[in-house]
């Protein structure tokens, strides 16, 4: 056994041993502040037995591994369903930036330290109304105030932002420049004066994500983890920091193996439902499409270990998982028929083929819709032109609204 | 063949679209989301009043000798607003069956409650995910029902229910008044829908059909709630690609409309494609009725319009971005909609084979 493979058998048993305290059968029935809680002892648990920060540096309370050693401990833990949701934007995309980019080191140590034991949760501000996709679109202004800055404007979708201590923000410190010139990234104290955070409900009935108002919110000069008007740059160089991350090739959706066992338990029309043809070939298509998936990431991860850069076809995974676990989720309810209507409103988009249909619609326009992801392949990979775009080089305050 | 809507029919069209527009608040659909056992009442005396409970049902017995063309016109305007009660299918489908059973008392005693839609009937026929099972597992004996049917559209607020049963080993079509009769109410994606499991257990019933005949009859009543169904889930599948089309022009990403982007565009241009032969097909359809082809026009409509909401509801939400997927938005109303009409009357295997069995047969 390599070192790696020793790593992935240690975090498997350590998971293993962490289930009865935290695992799906833990979190059933519990109310959305003791599932927080719940999921705040579980990141505590992971940071006391060496799982949290796995690849960050020790002197931010990391473990110095390799970006690997995070993607195996991911893959394992993901398999176990343990409540670390919460955890996902903080330590996902925000606490890296303010270690990377904090002007003050000794208080991004304590930050990193205390959003790593999970004591502190960080959320990301960039989307608002007038826009998500078009994220230097940005109107949240940061106006000069003294010698600092004072924020007004709103931003929307912003996950976990109720129960957030800080977060980062993308704003426009100078309208009368191109879109992109104009932007400044800062942090920000989630309680502080001026900050109003409201949750909205979603279709699935769920209420983690928020609007969150700024009026006249002070911030310091020291908050800023950006050149001034050089927060574009920065924000897209920071969802480059923790690019590697474990992916799903189910969509965060249902297994397979659970469409084999509701295709062997029902019958189409008389007949054992997994010898229709129609359901035959929807198994062998979407096996097809969740192994290449698996292996694109597992020779990915044979790259790193190898110390080369894996390739871009990394990013595909969740454009092709999660449109295709919302037609499979459709075509699994359509096999139970009129025991499909029926659903259970705490049930996992994990193991429940109604949860997982309804909810897929999210998974399809957060962290980029599929549109987005599109453009990026078509531009970014192969090259192709970009649309007409005809905000391109015109001042911001005269791109026509 | 088809037909062209006549004076008449596009005047129920656009009276029946212009009262349910008025009539009709996403707020007070969004909340029915949330509870079981209760639907539009706003609605269904809309329908009373409007006299769409009687439209499909001769005038001898209280209705308003129209048929399946009109029932669907306002099935349609009905499925734009995700309105609706599921009365509005499964009457005419209990109705039509009592009617084709010629059991005159039934008919005396029912019909005209149903054209007037003081009564409120269920069509009993699935078990699990078969829409009308070979051999059913509910079972028809010395004037009583007993055994299962689960997420029966309607059954939670019905006064009766046309079940599909076995009697004397053959399949048979029998009437239950659902008074006494156990209902577990479904909590459900779309609630208003009054999915309940119904139990009978010994359950006093009238037989009205068995045999061949009640095969014959129960897969014409299927095909027309099908028909009607169809025309919902047009409606609805239209009422998206509209709100997709308003949204596109309105929407601005990096300085134009999001309609600008062919990605978008094309894929709103591909539900009207979808959206117009469904239509097509529904109207066909139901021109059909009692015709020897209405089985695989009904199948063709069904199929196209599963297809057309289905779709559109995935797309149109995939447009709106982060606006889609919220409650109060409401676009999920359609989406759940989408599903539960994808389900009722049948799944699209079931009417893929279901054409299929006829355009062999046919060819044979
Ligand atoms: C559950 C959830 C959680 C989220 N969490 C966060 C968070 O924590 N922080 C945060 O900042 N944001 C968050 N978001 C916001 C998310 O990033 C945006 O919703 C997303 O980027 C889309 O933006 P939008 O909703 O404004 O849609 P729009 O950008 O208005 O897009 C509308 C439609 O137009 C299409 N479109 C736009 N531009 C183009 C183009 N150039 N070419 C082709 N098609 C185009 C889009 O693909 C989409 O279909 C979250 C969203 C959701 C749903």
């Amino acid at each position: 056994m390599n070192d790696l493979d020793a790593y992935r058998a240690a975090a498997r048993d350590w998971l293993r041993s962490q289930l009865p305290a935290f695992g799906r059968e833990a979190q059933a029935g519990l109310s959305e502040l003791d599932h927080l809680a719940l999921g705040k002892r579980y990141q505590r648990a992971k940071f006391d037995a060496g799982y949290a920060g796995i690849n960050w540096d020790p002197e931010f309370g990391g473990q110095g591994l390799s970006p690997l050693h995070k993607v195996i401990f991911e893959q394992e833990e993901m398999a176990c369903g343990m409540p670390s949701g919460y955890y996902g934007v903080s330590l996902g995309i925000s606490v890296p930036v303010v270690m990377k980019f904090a002007q003050d080191r000794a208080w991004a140590k304590e930050r990193v330290l205390a959003a790593l034991k999970g004591d502190e949760i960080w959320c990301q501000l960039f989307s608002e109304p007038s826009g998500g996709s078009d994220l230097a679109g940005a109107r949240t202004k940061a106006e000069p105030d003294g010698n600092g800055w004072k924020l007004n404007g709103q931003k929307l979708w912003t996950t976990y932002a109720q129960f957030s201590d800080y977060g980062v923000i993308l704003a426009r410190n100078d309208p009368t420049v191109p879109k992109h010139k104009g932007l400044t990234f800062f942090w920000l104290d989630m309680h502080a004066p001026g900050v109003t955070v409201r949750p909205i409900k979603l279709a699935a009935g769920d209420n983690h994500v928020n609007e969150v108002f700024f009026d006249d919110v002070k911030l310091t000069d020291g908050q800023r983890l950006s050149p001034v008007g050089g927060g574009f740059g920065t924000a897209m160089a920071t969802l480059m920091i923790e690019r590697y991350s474990a992916s799903d090739p189910a969509g965060f959706g249902p297994a397979l193996d659970l469409f084999i066992d509701l295709a062997r338990n029902s019958e189409v029309n008389g007949r054992p439902a997994i010898e229709d043809g129609r359901i035959r070939s929807a198994i062998a298509r979407t096996y097809a499409m969740r192994s290449g998936l698996e292996a694109i990431t597992t020779r990915a991860m044979r790259m790193m270990a190898a110390g080369m850069e894996p390739g871009p076809e990394g990013s595909l995974n969740k454009l092709v998982s999660v449109r295709s676990r919302q037609k499979l989720s459709e075509l699994a309810i359509d096999l139970m028929g009129n025991v499909g209507l029926a659903w259970d409103v705490h049930a996992s988009g994990k193991d429940d083929w109604v949860a997982s249909w309804l909810a897929a619609p999210t998974g399809r326009i957060a962290g980029g819709a599929d549109e987005m992801l599109l453009n990026t392949i078509a531009e970014r990979i192969l090259g192709l032109p970009q649309d007409h775009r005809p905000d391109k080089g015109v001042p911001f305050n005269q791109i026509p609204a | 063949m088809s037909i062209v809507y006549d004076e008449a029919q596009q005047a129920i069209a656009s009276e029946s679209r212009r009262i349910l527009d008025a009539r009709m608040e996403s707020a007070r659909l969004l909340a029915l989301l949330e509870r079981t056992g209760e639907f539009d009442r706003v609605f269904w005396s809309t329908a009373v009043e409007q006299g769409w409970t009687a439209l499909a049902f001769p005038e001898e017995h209280g209705g308003l000798g129209l048929g399946l063309v009109e029932l669907g016109i306002v099935a349609q305007a009905t499925g734009a607003a995700t309105a609706g009660a599921p009365f509005q299918t499964s009457n005419y489908g209990a109705g039509h069956i009592l009617l084709a059973s010629g059991q005159a008392d039934l008919v005396g005693q029912w019909l005209p409650r149903l054209a007037s839609g003081e009564a409120t009937a269920a069509v009993a026929f699935a078990e699990g995910n078969a829409p009308l099972p070979p051999r059913p597992g509910c079972a028809f004996a010395g004037g009583r029902l007993a055994g299962a049917k689960p997420g029966v559209a309607s059954a939670l607020a019905a006064d009766i229910a046309v079940v599909w049963c076995l009697h004397e080993g053959r399949p048979a079509l029998a009437l239950a008044e659902l008074a006494g009769v156990s209902r577990r109410a479904v909590d459900s994606f779309d609630n208003g829908r009054l999915y309940a499991d119904l139990g009978f257990d010994g359950t006093q019933a009238r037989l009205l059909v068995a045999g061949e005949a009640a095969s014959e009859l129960a897969r014409d009543a299927l095909a027309r709630m099908a028909v009607v169904t169809a025309h919902e889930q047009l409606g609805g599948a239209e009422a998206l690609m509209f709100i997709a089309r308003d949204y596109a022009n309105t929407r601005r990403a990096f300085g134009q409309p999001i309609g600008a982007f062919q990605s978008v565009k094309h894929r709103i241009a591909e539900l009207y494609t979808l959206v117009e032969i469904a239509r097509a097909n529904c109207i066909h359809a139901a021109s059909r009725e009692g015709r020897p082809d209405f089985l695989s026009a009904a199948a063709a409509a069904r199929l196209s319009a599963t297809e057309a909401y289905d779709t559109a509801a995935r797309d149109t939400v995939q447009i709106h971005g982060g606006i889609g997927v919220t409650w109060e938005g409401g676009l999920h109303l359609h989406m759940r909609r989408a599903r539960s009409l994808a389900i009722e009357q049948g799944n699209a295997l079931f009417w893929e084979d279901l054409l299929v069995d006829e355009l062999a047969g046919a060819a044979a």
